[in-house]
């Protein structure tokens, strides 16, 4: 078990946690992870496109040695799938089973208002725990020793679903009509949020969390970024790597390059058994770190620039 | 209640960050954790738990650095009391540049030789509480009490230059000033050496917290003075007729303008459902009750998606118009920036369509641009609504809403009232938005009365604060 406690004692040793995960992050991070652990905030995390919102989550749920449970955002997510269901079939089946059992409670009775009553001595069997099948948030609240509970691209969702997260997200409860309201164990979930921001997440929801914004890194950080991920990466190279796709990011692009992109350019240059950049080597492999044709070529012509202006950046 | 992060928080309200009451718990809490004593830590802290969108974060790093900019200002000349860290310290914030920086390495330079000379003497303490919290010249203890007696004179109510000095006397006052400066008076009667000292220490001291104080109204002068001026003048600019604004205000009015747009896309921009619950969807409950042997159990409602309006927008840009044709294409401009399927249009004598111009320029280009193709001529409303029809006439159908904006002023002219019943029999909605007071219309050579009848909202749509009643209604019925 890990030192949960230990480890979340300051934003220095956050930090140092999350990077001994291969996860390297700015202050500003770490001081959002310090936040939702010791003020039980859920954190709301917006940026670009891969710039590791979801795999903050991760690497938390890594770091602290607790169980993650994802919940995938989509549009027509409803509580069915998120929250809770009834299990019918398992209903049906142990009506037809139990059928005979029910016959003989219900001999003797007399009227239909004998037979309910004794009906009614049995309680509500069937809508019980043992018929209930926990979707991700349930589960997330009824985890015994704590979990991370993500819930990821939340814009994709419906307004309805923002809705139902705000009664667990300020109170870390569920109310199901048949059963009562479920609270979550002493040790409730640490919950994240990611958001592409594809639509405006409202105010209710944002009221209720930590905001975090993940802007792409400056050069130093992503360094040691590919440094921790790619470490079999000469240094001469990862530097130039880096400094070129900083100079992409400055350009018009329809999808700048984000993190995640330059982690798998490293990897490729590094099977490559590349030791420098070169124009023909970058255009070779352009498309790992570009997605849409219209932006190769747009940049095809600046290749020689570019490549040279990386070369000639220093660590 | 901590009321340095309370009237931080108002001056975040000021600089229009929304921070609800929750939030202000949320940031209390912070603090608690984090303490006061990180600046950049605290800086994170908050940013995390008050500013909610990438542009209110921007707001609140601006408003933050000049809030907490004070702590930075010159600190208390040096005194044996201290420290040496804490002199270190000094010696590195003592670069900051403050009024008259050079004086004031010269009057500390001073002081040091008078303190080395006086080190020998002890010094008599001061007997009034304000004497005492100078001579112990702990920076934040001095700060803490300037703020609460800020709050105490009620500074942050504080809207003219001309009440910078008032405030700060207030402050000082609060401050219990009148028992330093009888202390001081006593002191210098005595015509003893170790009192006179002191007196003159006090003197210093006084003298350099008056400079704090001073600083300090001045900072709270920005952060809610200037805030205050800047809403009252938004609230007079909404009520006011867009055609007398004057024209050195005219940024201001975009702002609003875009402001208010923006607070429009942010409440509409969803594509709502809407479930007309109590309709059973019945081919849908079958299917999804297949699995469970044809039993009824999960039923369905039908629901439909409602999809954003089609908007024609059509302006009037002639000279009878012209004071209110740049509001109306301003608004248009915002307008195209909510719904995304606006096409505008413009006419004076001829019509033609500007959608163009609003894609590919910004403002004021495009509107600079339209009223140079289209504007300044006499109106004809026959022969833009005869163009309009050409135009676009096929594409509008039962979902579509056709918004004018002009004055209905057509030279005497008939105006086709005919033309406009085609469209509004097509159209969903037509809907006429009049910069004139309803007074004016149908005065002149003003044909309301004629074309009124086939408009399904006709409108008075003068001050901004009207346009956005208007427009709100008009994404409500549309949504």
């Amino acid at each position: 078990m890990a030192d949960i406690p230990q480890i979340a004692a300051s934003v220095a040793s956050l930090q140092r946690a999350l990077e001994t995960h291969q996860y390297i992050c700015s202050e500003q991070i770490a001081t959002a992870v310090y936040l939702a652990y010791h003020l039980r905030k859920p954190v709301l995390i917006e940026g670009p496109p891969g710039v590791g919102k979801t795999e903050l989550a991760k690497t938390t749920a890594a770091m602290f040695e607790l169980p993650l449970i994802r919940l995938q955002c989509y549009e027509g997510l409803d509580e069915a799938k998120a929250l809770y269901e009834w299990k019918y079939g398992k209903q049906l089946l142990y009506t037809q089973v139990l059928k005979q059992t029910l016959d003989e409670v219900l001999q003797g009775a007399r009227g239909f208002a004998e037979s309910v009553r004794r009906l009614h001595e049995f309680g509500d069997i069937f809508f019980s725990e043992e018929f209930l099948e926990a979707r991700p948030l349930l589960k997330a609240l009824r985890s015994e020793n704590g979990c991370v509970l993500l819930i990821d691209e939340v814009d994709k969702s419906d307004h309805e679903f923002e809705s139902l997260l705000l009664e667990i997200l300020s109170d870390y409860q569920v109310s199901i009509p048949e059963i009562g309201t479920v609270k979550a164990t002493n040790e409730p979930p640490l919950v994240f949020l990611t958001s592409n921001n594809t639509r405006e997440i409202s105010d209710a929801l944002k009221r209720r969390c930590l905001h975090l914004y993940i802007p792409f890194p400056d050069i130093g950080l992503e360094q040691r970024i590919i440094h921790a991920r790619v470490p079999e990466m000469p240094a001469q190279l990862q530097t130039q790597l880096v400094s070129f796709i900083h100079a992409l990011r400055d350009l018009d692009l329809k999808k700048v390059p984000s993190i995640s992109e330059t982690i798998d350019w490293a990897r490729t240059l590094l099977l490559l058994h590349a030791d420098r950049l070169d124009p023909e080597l970058v255009k070779n492999t352009l498309n790992v770190i570009l997605k849409y044709q219209e932006d190769i070529d747009a940049v095809q012509p600046e290749l020689r620039g570019l490549t040279e202006k990386a070369l000639g950046a220093r660590s | 209640m901590d009321l340095l992060l309370t009237s931080f928080i108002r001056a975040l309200r000021n600089a229009d960050v929304r921070v609800s009451t929750a939030e202000t718990l949320d940031a209390l809490h912070t603090v608690q954790l984090i303490g006061y004593e990180d600046r950049a830590l605290l800086k994170t802290g908050l940013s995390l738990s008050l500013p909610k969108t990438v542009a209110e974060k921007a707001i609140f790093d601006a408003t933050f650095d000049q809030f907490f900019a004070y702590r930075q200002s010159r600190p208390l000349d040096s005194d044996e009391s201290q420290t040496d860290d804490a002199r270190s310290e000094q010696s590195g914030n003592a670069n900051q540049p403050g009024q008259g920086g050079a004086a004031q390495t010269g009057a500390s330079g001073q002081s040091a030789q008078r303190n080395e000379a006086s080190a020998s003497i002890d010094l008599p303490a001061a007997q009034s509480a304000l004497g005492q919290l100078l001579m112990r010249g702990n920076a934040m203890e001095i700060d803490m009490a300037i703020n609460a007696a800020g709050a105490q004179a009620n500074v942050q109510q504080i809207e003219f230059f001309t009440q910078k000095g008032v405030y700060t006397w207030r402050i000082l006052d609060a401050m219990d000033q009148q028992d330093l400066i009888q202390e001081i008076q006593d002191l210098e009667a005595t015509h003893a050496i170790p009192p006179l000292r002191l007196a003159q220490e006090l003197t210093r001291r006084r003298d350099w917290l008056r400079e704090q104080v001073r600083d300090y109204v001045e900072r709270q002068f920005l952060l809610h003075a200037d805030v205050t001026g800047k809403r009252l003048r938004g609230d007079l600019l909404r009520n006011v007729r867009m055609g007398r604004i004057d024209s050195n205000h005219q940024k201001a009015v975009r702002e609003l303008v875009r402001k208010m747009a923006r607070r429009l896309v942010s409440a509409y921009s969803r594509r709502r459902k809407v479930f007309k619950r109590g309709q059973l969807h019945v081919p849908r409950t079958l299917r999804r009750n297949m699995k469970y042997d044809d039993a009824i159990f999960d039923l369905h409602w039908k629901s439909q998606k409602v999809d954003r309006a089609k908007v024609f927008a059509i302006c009037d840009v002639s000279g009878s118009v012209a004071n209110y044709a740049a509001f109306m294409l301003m608004f248009l401009y915002s307008l195209d920036e909510i719904l995304p399927r606006v096409r505008s249009f413009a006419f004076s004598s001829g019509l033609g369509e500007v959608s163009g111009f609003f894609a590919d320029h910004e403002m004021d280009e495009a509107i600079a641009l339209t009223m140079q193709q289209f504007g300044g001529g006499s109106t004809d409303y026959a022969q833009a609504f005869v163009d309009f029809r050409r135009l676009c006439l096929d594409e509008i159908d039962k979902r579509s809403t056709v918004i004018v904006l002009g004055d209905a002023r057509n030279n005497n002219a008939d105006a086709r009232g005919d033309l406009l019943k085609e469209i509004h029999d097509r159209s969903r909605r037509v809907i006429w938005l009049n910069p004139e007071s309803r007074t004016l219309w149908n005065t002149g050579d003003s044909e309301m009365r004629h074309l009124a009848p086939y408009c399904h909202q006709v409108e008075e749509c003068g001050t901004l604060a009207q346009l956005e009643r208007v427009i709100s209604r008009l994404l409500r019925a549309t949504s």
